[in-house]
């Protein structure tokens, strides 16, 4: 009787190895306890006045009880991993639905934009050592929990996403020490100390320190390649097929974030276009910056505008959508929530339309413009030209026009100090950035597929 | 940092103030730039107020111009055992003291008599000099303004030519055309005679070649011959003798295997066409073969029964049964193959042929067969 459903939410290996998963936690935040003794002091705890005027209560008091309770579930989960079905500790449904509910590339866009801001405004809370301990058990205890659900197991868990969630706890970590090194250095800046990097020159010598650090790494990382290579198999599957294409067909998973961007535009565009203009953008970084501060020491107000530029196309326009490529997009490429089940029918209305149709149909209430079958080109690109007017008039506005705007108004600075031609460069590399989210919006908003739609030439934006 | 470092135009002013410096200054040899340094300095620091002194006056002194040379760098670390590259300190009250010492000191002897124009050597001279005198200025604090004797880099020895270099004359190599021309002749024999299957021609050329043979030349006639045997059949791996394509006409069976509204997977695996019989497209009934490749990216979409769909696993693209697109990014309806009704009354398709509906092909009579 114990295999009453089809698709477990719970098995005893999952289980067992979830104690094991609850037992490393607790370490650590024993770990964590101790440090938290000698660090952080006490604090004053009346509990609303029972307790009188209050006791002095060292901090680390309200991790030992953390720990205590992660001890406590690492030895349930060892002991009761016998009979899952009996076992309730598991992802509540309560806890699910919201999220399934709350799920849609809209959310998840806005959400990662979200972050990524709150990222840069908290910057001084979250880079605190004990905040990231938080975010980091809150994240650890996120995915133990979801782990208990089928859905979420079937692709979190899978071989080939594993490493996209070592990925996004490195990328965390980076991001995490960027912002506190960053913090530090701005701070001292602001009261005229001098530079981490300065007071504490840390430099060593080649030999043999630099060569023996990378000797250990190469160590462990072929030790930690060798073991990953055992315990989890590669995800092979059927021989390839011209006439059959796996659904859904996934790109490695570096790629996701380029193939979440073709879903909103032209081949042409994202597979051509915009990884050139990504390559070439990065190669022009040194000829476009002009701030000369921040050389060789990490800071974050000295260079606000370089390092949020980087970080919004970094993180919520390429991490994020890996992540939204890897995790939640199913069977047809539609979206899923992480605790849904990857249904092949599942039924999402997309038709979308042409701003040609939306401006000609629905706007003039007219027939699009037609080419007479058998037209020549000349004869065709007048009647496709008017076809396509708005479109390609919205184009050069933004590509031509706009970075003028923008250097008379919120760029004037950086036109006066770039001239012309170096100006160009970034307004364009910027625009070119932000199309792939203004396209984004425009296709959930009002499932807008292309702004000039000439199949004829196959010259889509 | 509110020094910065100079810009061209700070460069090329300063350039054209030690021009002029120099031409205002009397008849100056080498030695007489080594007893006075005074003058080489203010040149140096004297066209601009704004550009910085010529080398950091103090260790603390940082964001000065950067060190121009592995010397620079050197001596302002033993002056200080600070870092010499342009650390940024936020307040450095030296720096901005060393920089208006330097600006004062700098404008007085800026006004020398005129004297004679220098020469372009003269000048880089002068320069280099100049650079010289500039890292024990960086020395102790005190030396700003009396900076020691510059050492001046003695004249470089003339390069001696090499031997027998510039005496030889070039070598006629008069071997080389005879030999270029009998060669030419014997291959156009050797040609000829093999294109004409005239013995007597090939060994003719033959003999020709045999008269040029050294060890030399049959080394490298063996290296050149096998080569290009190499390279003829690298060439030939471009030309494999298979034909891997299914053949482009092909049957499909008759008409009443496609029942109306309905696609058939049929033909999918093998020939990558979908027979579809609708009326669906300008209302008429017709059958028409759709390629079953994506028109965004090229993936293989699939039918769906339940949805009456094609939908593509990679990017999410949707078609219509009539192959129009709906959703998705694909810009362009699926394409029609050609299809039409055989001499015994099968349906024969035509991959060979392509029909784009937003070329206007679709109207095409081969594209789609009529069921009456």
């Amino acid at each position: 009787m114990t295999h009453l459903t089809h698709n477990p939410d719970l098995t005893s290996s999952v289980i067992y190895g979830l104690g094991w998963v609850y037992l490393l936690l607790f370490l650590m935040n024993a770990y964590w306890v101790r440090r938290s003794y000698a660090v952080d002091g006490n604090f004053r705890l009346s509990l609303g006045g029972i307790l009188g005027k209050g006791e002095q209560i060292p901090v680390a008091a309200f991790w030992a009880v953390y720990a205590g309770l992660l001890l406590m579930l690492a030895v349930t989960h060892l002991t009761g991993a016998n009979n899952p079905l009996q076992f309730s500790l598991k992802m509540p449904e309560i806890l699910k639905e919201p999220i399934n509910r709350a799920s849609n590339p809209v959310a998840f866009f806005i959400g990662s934009t979200a972050i990524y801001v709150l990222m840069i405004v908290l910057r001084k809370w979250w880079t605190t050592p004990t905040a990231g301990w938080i975010l980091l058990n809150l994240s650890i205890l996120f995915l133990a929990l979801s782990v208990t659900d089928y859905d979420f197991r079937q692709i979190v868990g899978k071989p080939d996403n594993v490493p996209i969630v070592a990925m996004l706890y490195i990328v965390g970590f980076f991001t995490w020490l960027y912002f506190k090194k960053s913090v530090d250095n701005d701070e001292r800046i602001a009261a005229g100390r001098p530079l981490f990097e300065q007071e504490n020159n840390e430099k060593v010598l080649t030999w043999p320190d630099l060569v023996y650090s990378e000797l250990i790494c190469m160590v462990l990382l072929t030790a930690v390649l060798i073991a990953w290579g055992i315990v989890l198999q590669a995800p092979l599957e059927e021989p390839a097929s011209a006439a059959k294409t796996p659904n859904p067909s996934k790109a490695p998973w570096y790629f996701l974030g380029l193939q979440e961007m073709l879903v909103y535009f032209d081949p042409w565009m994202a597979g051509v276009v915009l990884p050139s203009v990504i390559l070439v953008g990065l190669m022009a970084v040194p000829y476009i910056d002009f701030n000369k501060e921040g050389n060789g020491y990490y800071t974050f107000n000295q260079r606000k505008f370089a390092v949020s530029t980087f970080l919004f196309g970094f993180l919520p326009l390429w991490v994020a959508m890996i992540v939204l490529g890897t995790f939640l997009r199913g069977p047809n490429w539609n979206f899923f929530s992480p605790y849904e089940f990857w249904d092949v029918h599942k039924l999402e209305l997309l038709n979308n339309i042409n701003l040609s149709e939306l401006f000609w149909i629905k706007g003039l209430g007219r027939p699009l413009p037609v080419v007479p079958p058998g037209a020549t080109f000349a004869q065709q690109a007048p009647i496709i030209l008017l076809r396509e007017w708005l479109g390609l008039v919205g184009v050069a506005f933004y590509l031509v026009v706009l970075p003028n705007i923008m250097a008379a108004t919120v760029f004037k600075k950086f036109y006066v100090r770039m001239g012309f031609l170096r100006y160009m460069v970034l307004a364009n590399l910027m625009l070119m950035m932000m199309s792939l989210p203004i396209k984004m919006v425009l296709r959930w908003a009002v499932n807008l597929k292309y702004i000039v739609a000439i199949p004829e030439w196959f010259f889509n934006i | 940092m509110e020094e910065k470092k100079p810009s061209t135009a700070d460069i090329l002013a300063k350039i054209r103030a030690q021009k002029a410096a120099a031409a205002a200054a009397p008849v100056e040899t080498p030695a007489s730039v080594s007893e006075t340094p005074a003058t080489v300095a203010a040149s140096e620091s004297a066209p601009t107020a704004a550009a910085p002194p010529p080398a950091s006056p103090t260790p603390a002194a940082v964001p000065g111009p950067k060190p121009s040379s592995t010397k620079d760098i050197l001596a302002a670390i033993r002056a200080g055992g600070a870092k010499p590259a342009a650390a940024p300190v936020v307040n450095t009250p030296a720096a901005a003291s060393a920089a208006t010492v330097a600006s004062t000191t700098s404008a007085a002897p800026t006004s020398a008599a005129l004297g004679p124009k220098l020469s372009p050597q003269e000048m880089l001279q002068k320069m280099r000099e100049a650079k010289g005198s500039a890292p024990p200025a960086a020395a102790p604090a005190a030396a700003v303004t009396k900076t020691t004797t510059p050492v001046a880099a003695p004249p470089m020895p003339a390069k001696p030519l090499p031997a027998g270099k510039a005496a030889k004359p070039a070598a006629v190599r008069r071997g080389m055309a005879s030999f270029a021309t009998v060669a030419t002749v014997s291959a156009l024999f050797l040609t000829l005679g093999y294109l004409l299957g005239n013995s007597f021609l090939i060994a003719v050329g033959a003999l020709a070649w045999g008269a040029l043979l050294t060890p030399f030349m049959a080394a490298w006639a063996a290296v050149a011959g096998i080569s290009g045997i190499w390279t003829l059949g690298v060439a030939r791996f471009m030309f494999p003798n298979v034909l891997v394509e299914p053949p482009s006409k092909f049957k499909v069976g008759p008409l009443s295997d496609y029942p109306l509204n309905t696609v058939s997977n049929k033909w999918k695996d093998q020939f990558g066409i979908w027979v579809v019989h609708t009326d669906q497209y300008e209302g008429r009934n017709m059958i028409f073969a759709l390629a079953s490749v994506c028109t965004h990216l090229g993936c293989t979409p699939n039918w769906l029964d339940g949805e009456q769909k094609f939908k593509c696993p990679c990017h999410g693209s949707g078609f219509y049964m009539t192959g129009i697109n709906f959703e998705g990014p694909a810009p362009r309806p699926l394409e029609r193959m050609g299809l039409r009704i055989a001499e015994d009354g099968m349906l024969e398709v035509n991959k060979s042929v392509k029909f784009q509906e937003e070329m206007g092909q679709w109207t095409d009579t081969t594209s789609y067969v009529e069921v009456v």
